[in-house]
């Protein structure tokens, strides 16, 4: 996308769509609302008025917040043609990467093709797996052989292994999450957009994140090996490079792994009680560089990838809250589940 | 003709066990095309036959895996017509999933054997790389008292971290064998007394060891042998397998052409989806039939439907156009264009049908700008001689031809030939000027005419504010009247008329204005948006206009191939003199024809359908038995 009409209208759209970002006040003005007032004010009460079960209502509102999504990706991709439209696209392929390990997973335990189709996003069509053949699939092994015979062949392999050896699985959906942040870094080198550090920037915080919490997760949960964790972790972050990996890949307890992190995640994270309280703050963090990057980058490409990082935030974490009074939580577990937020993070929070 | 045919929305309420039924036989009929919107009456709330649907999806899956792997094609159907019952289907089911759990095992079996092939291929490439060394491989993996190794493949992508990985328990690896996909690597480290981690990343990575059987600790010549032995085993129990496949095959042949026979009858009542809906014992089915089909459909359902039914129809509501089928039957002579038009897009009901006018004046245009009487004569009889490849597409060809034909007499044309004959209009390189102003005025006519078909277009679909202000609307056409007067005036008199001129501002400005005010945003994207559309429209008609040049150009274009080719011609000796005219008339031809055959169609798409043709209707899709 190089006309400057294109940068013009890409930016236009965003900066319109941006007014509709949620800070972290109106984050808090949500979780006050009644179910009826969020209805209001996102289009949802039809679906809050249907006399079906709350499981039901659930997956309706995911459904139509999704769409929301990807209507709004299908505007912004309005101008965009080449590489620059290959990166947009590729964003949303995390989507497809959940319905990859779900479909996995299903098939995995022996679920009904209704149960598991019940659980995939829709998706459209560019971007989709050809799930209806997954899922007549009859059985693991015969998923694993279609799956080997597309670009997933690598995830397929590596799940039979895990299949026939009955190892944890934790490693898919590493590999699956890495195969995602890896191709992000593909499409974001061999694009055409103009402001290439900013758009390294804006995927180098993502990493950084995930990494940061992977690290924390396998080290003190999961109490890998050394080895092992680097192994798992993406040596391409945006300020925790190859070197100081390999450095806290060694380092023992949160509270030394937070000291050993460099800035700004060490300040950020200081005092950190425990993963997830680290997450919630790794989670505002990227939204408000992503929000400073939106709005600072000369190119459009990258405002609407951070645009839409953003934008996908804010919606789990709506969906969260909106998820939290179907289920009739107290604020104090809506607070929990806010910062249990999926969109942003790895399939592996998402499944 | 100029539209697509006129339809009906029909409903017929049938008792529950007659659906099946009335399904095929409707599906005989082939004009009858289901209506899947929700039901108006919240009396008939369930939708019958939807584990009858789950039934065949699962069937219709088996069945098309088992086809793909004992490469099984189910033969046309040809036998008696009857209802599939939910039991049928069941017990189809039933059987196909027998067929496939065999075959699916023949799969995994064949997957194996792949496997183990490509194994031994990575073991017989790991080999050639080591012959030079000429190292027992056996020492490598044999348990040593300090050293732990191992020899296997990962990704390539992957072997740097791997590298590092490792390297944080002291471990060392060395690729060996490197591709774009797979990398042979060799680990090396000091063994561990306590449990070794290695496994654990190793796993981790995907590593496939190279798992070097006892027999192939040896010299690698040795070991070279035994693998070829291993080859040929696993290409044995490969035949093995197919045979067996080959064998089961036949054995099932029977039993996959009845189900196949089960599932090709079950199809209709499959396809009508949601357009059914049921409530106690009554069932009721909706759906789009051609007006001029109606009798034939009543009088079908009347002689096979054993029970009772009522049929209900009606014309299509104004809102309920977006949705309506489009049905365009056309003469054999026109098929080959209506193809063409479908590539673009199906028209909406009641929207103009392009065809014919496509057809006219692609064919006018294809002459016009390949007019030879050799070149259309050659370009006619091939598509005579090969009308059985062409089939539907004969027509083309032979009206392509003639076109071409008849604007080789208006040129004074043949093979190239400019002097064998007196043009009956006009020689094109003999003014080009002329050629260019015939040109002009002929894309002027046709967008004229695109622009005009799309105001009826937006007047028979009710949208008076489309046909007025809408892209190619009343408005844009007089604000092109008043360009093409203003740029007249200029070239004719010197300066721009003042009527023309007040035309083309007054229009503008009311396009722009309607343009503000139907935008949903804020005012800073609306005067953007408004801006830039408006200025597209102005610059879409000056450069859609000149686009048609390429008409003229292409007719002089034509000329000066033939001249170049002649030319060339007269360098060469008598033999080489016709051997070139021969091979140049081939060339122009072949390159030429194929390349005035997109433009034309890139006109009739670009400059003609954008302007008038949504081509957004909904193809009709009747329930059918083939």
């Amino acid at each position: 996308m190089n006309s400057q009409r294109d940068q013009a209208y890409l930016k236009t759209r965003v900066g319109i769509y941006a007014s509709r970002l949620l800070s972290a006040e109106d984050i808090r003005i949500l979780k006050q609302m009644s179910l009826h007032q969020l209805g209001e004010r996102f289009d949802l009460l039809p679906i809050f008025e249907q006399e079906i079960e709350i499981r039901q209502k659930s997956g309706l509102v995911e459904h139509q917040l999704l769409q929301q999504l990807m209507n709004e990706l299908k505007v912004l991709l309005r101008p965009l043609s080449g590489r620059s439209r290959g990166l947009i696209l590729y964003w949303p392929r995390k989507y497809e990467l959940y319905n990859l390990k779900t479909l996995i997973q299903g098939k995995w335990n022996n679920l009904g093709i209704q149960e598991i189709r019940h659980n995939l996003y829709a998706l459209p069509e560019n971007i989709r797996l050809p799930h209806e053949a997954l899922l007549q699939a009859e059985n693991v092994q015969e998923m694993l052989r279609q799956l080997e015979r597309g670009p997933y062949s690598q995830i397929a392999s590596q799940a039979r292994t895990i299949y026939e050896e009955q190892h944890e699985n934790f490693s898919l959906g590493a590999a699956i999450d890495r195969l995602y942040y890896t191709g992000m870094l593909a499409q974001a080198n061999i694009t055409d957009c103009s402001d290439k550090r900013g758009l390294k920037k804006a995927i180098g915080c993502m990493v950084d994140r995930q990494n940061i919490l992977w690290l924390m997760r396998y080290r003190l949960v999961y109490q890998f090996a050394p080895s092992e964790v680097y192994y798992l972790l993406i040596p391409y972050g945006g300020q925790i490079q190859r070197d100081k990996l390999m450095e806290l890949a060694n380092v023992e307890g949160l509270d030394t792994i937070i000291e050993q992190l460099p800035d700004p995640f060490h300040s950020l994270l200081a005092g950190s009680a425990n993963i997830t309280d680290a997450r919630q703050r790794l989670d505002f963090w990227v939204s408000d560089e992503l929000r400073k990057l939106m709005l600072g980058s000369r190119d459009g490409v990258v405002a609407a990838l951070c645009y839409l990082i953003s934008r996908d935030t804010d919606i789990w974490r709506l969906y969260a809250i909106i998820q939290g009074k179907l289920l009739g939580m107290t604020n104090e577990l809506l607070d929990e589940a806010v910062s249990g937020i999926k969109g942003s993070s790895s399939s592996e929070e998402a499944a | 003709m100029f539209s697509p045919l006129p339809m009906k929305q029909i409903s017929i309420k049938v008792l529950n066990e007659d659906l099946p039924g009335a399904s095929v036989i409707l599906a005989g009929l082939n004009n009858f095309s289901p209506d899947n919107r929700p039901y108006a009456e919240n009396a008939l709330t369930e939708i019958p036959g939807q584990h009858f649907r789950e039934q065949y999806n699962q069937a219709k899956s088996r069945l098309d895996k088992i086809s793909a792997l004992v490469s099984y094609t189910p033969t046309p159907f040809d036998g008696e017509v009857t209802t599939i019952t939910e039991a049928e289907l069941e017990q189809a089911n039933q059987w196909l999933g027998e067929a496939w759990e065999t075959c699916s095992d023949f799969e995994e079996r064949q997957r194996r054997l792949t496997e183990e092939s490509r194994n031994i291929s990575q073991l017989e490439t790991s080999l050639a790389n080591f012959s030079n060394l000429d190292v027992d491989l056996g020492q490598l993996q044999q348990d040593q008292p300090f050293l732990e190794s191992s020899i296997g493949v990962v990704s390539s992508n992957r072997v740097e971290q791997l590298k590092d990985a490792i390297g944080l328990d002291g471990y060392l690896l060395f690729p060996f064998l490197q591709s774009e996909k797979e990398s042979h690597v060799l680990i090396i480290g000091a063994k561990r007394t306590e449990h070794s981690k290695l496994k654990s990343v190793l796993d981790t990575a995907g590593f496939r060891p190279l798992d070097i059987p006892p027999e192939l600790h040896t010299e690698p010549e040795t070991a070279k042998s035994r693998l070829a032995e291993r080859h040929a085993a696993v290409d044995e129990n490969s035949q093995q397998l197919n045979l067996e496949i080959v064998a089961w095959r036949a054995n099932a042949l029977q039993g996959l052409e009845q189900a196949a026979q089960t599932l090709h009858l079950a199809v209709p009542y499959v396809a009508l989806g949601e357009a059914a809906r049921k409530s106690g014992k009554l069932a009721r089915l909706q759906g789009w039939v051609p007006a001029e089909d109606m009798a034939q459909v009543e009088e079908a359902l009347q002689q096979k439907l054993p029970n009772a039914f009522v049929l209900e129809s009606r014309d299509p509501l104004p809102e309920e156009r977006a949705i309506v089928p489009s049905v365009m039957r056309h003469s054999r002579l026109f098929k080959p264009f209506s193809s063409l038009v479908m590539q673009y897009g199906v028209p909406r009901y009641g929207e103009v049908n392009p065809t014919h006018l496509f057809a006219l004046t692609y064919i006018l245009m294809f002459g016009m700008m390949f007019g030879d009487v050799g070149h259309g004569a050659v370009i006619l009889g091939a598509a005579l001689i090969w009308r059985r490849k062409l089939g539907s597409f004969t027509p083309f060809g032979v009206a392509a031809g003639i076109s071409s034909m008849v604007f080789g007499l208006l040129y004074g044309s043949i093979f190239g030939f400019e002097h064998l004959f007196h043009a009956w209009w006009i020689a094109p390189l003999s003014d080009p000027l002329y050629m260019l102003t015939v040109a002009l005025l002929w894309g002027i006519g046709f967008i004229v005419i695109s622009s005009l078909l799309n105001i009826i277009n937006h007047l028979v679909q009710g949208d008076r504010l489309g046909a007025l202000f809408g892209d190619n609307g009343l408005l844009s056409l007089l604000l092109y009247s008043g360009m093409l007067g203003s740029g007249y005036s200029l070239y004719a008199e010197g300066s721009v008329g003042g009527f023309w001129a007040t035309l083309a501002i007054l229009t503008l400005i009311g396009i722009f204005a309607h343009k503000l005010i139907e935008q949903e945003a804020s005012i800073g994207e609306r005067i953007l948006v408004a801006f830039i559309e408006t200025f597209e429209t102005i610059t879409g008609y000056a450069s859609n206009t000149l686009s048609f040049l390429r008409v003229a150009a292409f007719s002089l274009n034509h000329v000066a191939l033939a001249i170049a080719v002649f030319t060339l011609a007269g360098m060469m000796g008598d033999t080489g003199h016709w051997i070139t005219v021969v091979l140049g008339n081939v060339f122009i031809l072949v390159l030429e024809g194929l390349i005035v055959a997109i433009q034309v169609l890139r006109l009739e798409f670009y400059e003609g359908f954008s302007r008038f043709y949504a081509g957004d209707g909904k193809a009709f899709k009747p329930l059918t038995l083939s």
